[in-house]
C-alpha cells in the first residue's frame, strides 16, 4: 500500500500533502482535550508495536503477491480515532524519514490511505457502531474485521484515483481498481483477523486499555439517539460500498498473471485509450539524450569518486 | 536467525551506517526540492530525468558515502517499478522512435522514465536518510512547525520500538525454550502471544513514562542543541537549488545530440 514517488506527480503529492497537513493539526488540536494519564506512553509504544507489525509481510495466496497489516483499526480501538491516526502519522513519517519506505512526496496520499480512512474513516463509522462499549467479544472481532477490510479498500480505491490523477501508468483505470480491490480484500480480511485476535486478548484481560472503555467511564451520558441512527446509516452505507468493491474483485480472483493475459487480448482500449502526443517533433534527441546522460553520469561519478576519495585520503593521511 | 532477530538488526544497522555531516538539516530541503524536479519532468521524458542523476551522484561522493553504495541500496525498489510500468509498453501503442529498423513505442519510454525517476527519487531519499540523523529530522520538522504531539510521538514510537523488538525476541526465546523442539505455533497462541507482548511492553513504556515525568518531562521534548542554520547550510541550498534547477530546465539531450551528429 505505501506508494513510491514514481507513482505520484507534483500537483497530486502537494494538494494529498495539504489535505494530510490539514488532518493532522485537527488531530493534534482532538489529542490535547483528552482527558487519559497513559496516553503518551501507550501512543509510544503503540507506534513502535505497528511499526514492528508492519515490517513482517505475509504472502497472498494465489496472487504471488505479499502485504503487510496496518494497525489502523487496532490503535483506533485502543486510543481512539484522533490519537490513533497522529501514531500511524508517527509511523509512516519514521518508515518515510528513516527507512525509504514510501516516498517523501507520496507521503501526504500514504498518510490519507492508510492512517485517515482507517482511523478517521472506518474506525468510527464501521468498528465502533458495531462493537459498541467493547463488552462483547463476538461484537469487537466482527467490528474489527468489517472495519479493517473496508479501511484498506478504501485505501486501495485512493490509490488508484491518485495514481490514475497523476498519469504515470497507461493501465485502465477498472483494471487497475480491480486487481488493487482483490489484493487488498485478501490483505484486509488477514488484517481484520489479526486485529480481532489482539483485541480480544485485550478485551479479556485489560478491558480499560480499550478506548471504547475509556471513553464510557469519562462520559455517563449516553449517546443521543439521532446520533446512533445516522452513525448506523453512514455504517451501512460503508458496508454497501464494500459489497460493492468485493464483487468487483471477486470478478478477477486469479491475481496479476490472468490480470495481464486478459488485458492484453483486449487491443482496443489499450489503442483508444492513448491520447496523440507533441512528443514526435522531438523524439530525435531521445535516444541520443538517454544514452548520452547514461555515460555523462557514469563519468562524472567516476571523477567525483577520485577527486572527493583523494581528498578525504590526503587529509586522513596529514592527520 | 529468526526474522524478529532480522528485524532488530535491520534497526540497528539504521542508526550505525546514518553518517551525520554539518549540513544534515538542509539536506531535507535540497530533497524535498529535487523531488519536484525529478517529478515534474512528463513522463514521457526519460532523456529530461536522467540528467538530473547528477545530483545523487555528486552529492553522496561529496558526503563520502559513495554513490555505488546508494545505487545498490536503491536496486530493490527495481521490482515495485517494474510492476508499475510494465503496463505501459502493451497499452500505449503510438510509435515515436525509430532505432534503425527498430520501432519504439511511446509505452517504452514511460516505462523508463518510471524507471529513471523511481530509482533517482529513492536514491535522493536513501541519500537524505544515510546524511540526516534522527534527531536533526525531529528537529527540522519542530523547527518548520509540525505540531509537537507529533514530533515526540514520532521520537517515542523510534525509541519504543527496540523495547518491543527486544520483548519479542524474549518471549519468543522463552516459548521455543518451553516447546522442545515443537517449532509451529499453534493459531490460538499467536493472539495470547501478541496481547501478551502488548501489555508487557505497555508496562515498561508506562514505567519509562513515568520516570520521565519525575525528571520534569512535560510532554514537549526540547529542541536540540546543536541544530544551526549557519552560512554554508545557505551555500549548500542555494548552489544544489541553482543546480537543479538547470538540470531541470536547461535540455542537456539535444545539447549532446548536436554533439554527437556533429
Amino acid at each position: 500500500m505505501h506508494m513510491a514517488d514514481a507513482l505520484v506527480s507534483p500537483a497530486v503529492a502537494g494538494v494529498a500533502g495539504a489535505v494530510a497537513v490539514a488532518l493532522i493539526a485537527v488531530s493534534s488540536g482532538k489529542i490535547k482535550k483528552i482527558e487519559r494519564n497513559d496516553i503518551v506512553p501507550l501512543m509510544g509504544v503503540l507506534g513502535a508495536f505497528v511499526f514492528a507489525a508492519q515490517m513482517i509481510n505475509f504472502s497472498i495466496p494465489g496472487t504471488g503477491s505479499s502485504g503487510h497489516i496496518i494497525g489502523g483499526i487496532l490503535l483506533a480501538a485502543l486510543v481512539g480515532p484522533w490519537a490513533g491516526f497522529i501514531t500511524l502519522c508517527s509511523v509512516l513519517i519514521i518508515q518515510c524519514l528513516i527507512f525509504a519506505d514510501g516516498g517523501l512526496m507520496a507521503l501526504g496520499c500514504n498518510i490519507i490511505n492508510m492512517a485517515a480512512m482507517s482511523c478517521l474513516v472506518a474506525a468510527p463509522l464501521i468498528y465502533k457502531p458495531i462493537a459498541g462499549d467493547g463488552k462483547s467479544i463476538w461484537r469487537i472481532t466482527l467490528g474489527a474485521v468489517l472495519a479493517s477490510i473496508i479501511g484498506l479498500e478504501l485505501g486501495a480505491v485512493l490509490v488508484t484515483v491518485e495514481t490514475e490523477l497523476s498519469g504515470v501508468t497507461a493501465l485502465p483505470t477498472n483494471d487497475f481498481l480491480g486487481l488493487m480491490t482483490a489484493i487488498h480484500l485478501a490483505i484486509g480480511a488477514v488484517e481484520g483477523v489479526a486485529t480481532a485476535v489482539v483485541l480480544s486478548f485485550v478485551a479479556s484481560y485489560k478491558p480499560d486499555m480499550l478506548y471504547a472503555c475509556q471513553e464510557r467511564e469519562s462520559q455517563d451520558k449516553r449517546m443521543p439517539k439521532r446520533t446512533k441512527i445516522v452513525m448506523s446509516v453512514l455504517g451501512s452505507l460503508a458496508l454497501v460500498m464494500a459489497v460493492g468493491f468485493t464483487w468487483l474483485a471477486s470478478s478477477d480472483p486469479d491475481g496479476l498473471e490472468w490480470s495481464i493475459a486478459k488485458i492484453t487480448g483486449d487491443t482496443e482500449i489499450g489503442v483508444a485509450s492513448v491520447p496523440a502526443t507533441a512528443f514526435l517533433p522531438d523524439y530525435d534527441s531521445t535516444f541520443a539524450g538517454v544514452i548520452g546522460g547514461i555515460i555523462v553520469m557514469v563519468l562524472l561519478w567516476c571523477v567525483c569518486a577520485l577527486i572527493f576519495r583523494r581528498t578525504k585520503t590526503s587529509v586522513v593521511d596529514k592527520k | 536467525m529468526t526474522k524478529l532477530e532480522k528485524a532488530y538488526l535491520a534497526v540497528n544497522n539504521i542508526d550505525r551506517i546514518r553518517r551525520r555531516t554539518d549540513s544534515s538539516p538542509v539536506i531535507l530541503l535540497v530533497t524535498i526540492i529535487y523531488l519536484i524536479a525529478v517529478l515534474s519532468v512528463p513522463v514521457d521524458r526519460p532523456q529530461g530525468i536522467v540528467w538530473l542523476a547528477a545530483y545523487p551522484v555528486i552529492a553522496s561522493e561529496m558526503q563520502g558515502i559513495g554513490y555505488g553504495k546508494v545505487f545498490v541500496k536503491s536496486i530493490w525498489i527495481l521490482p515495485l517499478l517494474v510492476i508499475i510500468g510494465v503496463f505501459n509498453p502493451i497499452f500505449d501503442k503510438v510509435t515515436v522512435l525509430h532505432i534503425g529498423s527498430l520501432a519504439v513505442n511511446r509505452g517504452w519510454l514511460t516505462f523508463i522514465s518510471i524507471i529513471f525517476r523511481g530509482l533517482l527519487s529513492f536514491q535522493a531519499v536513501i541519500l537524505m536518510i544515510l546524511t540526516t540523523g534522527f534527531i536533526d529530522i525531529f528537529n527540522m520538522m519542530r523547527k518548520v512547525g509540525f505540531p509537537s504531539v507529533l514530533c515526540t510521538q514520532m521520537l517515542l514510537s523510534y525509541r519504543y520500538l527496540f523495547v518491543i523488538l527486544e520483548e519479542a525476541i524474549v518471549m519468543k526465546r522463552a516459548r521455543e525454550a518451553r516447546g522442545y523442539g515443537r517449532k509451529a505455533y499453534p493459531f490460538s497462541m499467536w493472539g495470547r502471544f501478541i496481547g501478551q507482548l502488548l501489555m508487557k511492553s505497555t508496562r515498561r513504556a508506562t514505567g519509562i513514562h513515568r520516570a520521565m515525568m519525575a525528571r520534569g518531562f512535560s510532554g514537549t521534548l526540547p529542541l536540540g542543541a546543536k541544530y544551526s542554520w549557519n552560512k554554508r547550510s545557505w551555500i549548500w541550498l542555494i548552489s544544489w537549488t541553482a543546480v537543479i534547477a538547470l538540470l531541470r530546465f536547461m535540455d542537456f539531450s539535444k545539447i549532446i545530440t548536436e554533439i554527437i551528429v556533429r
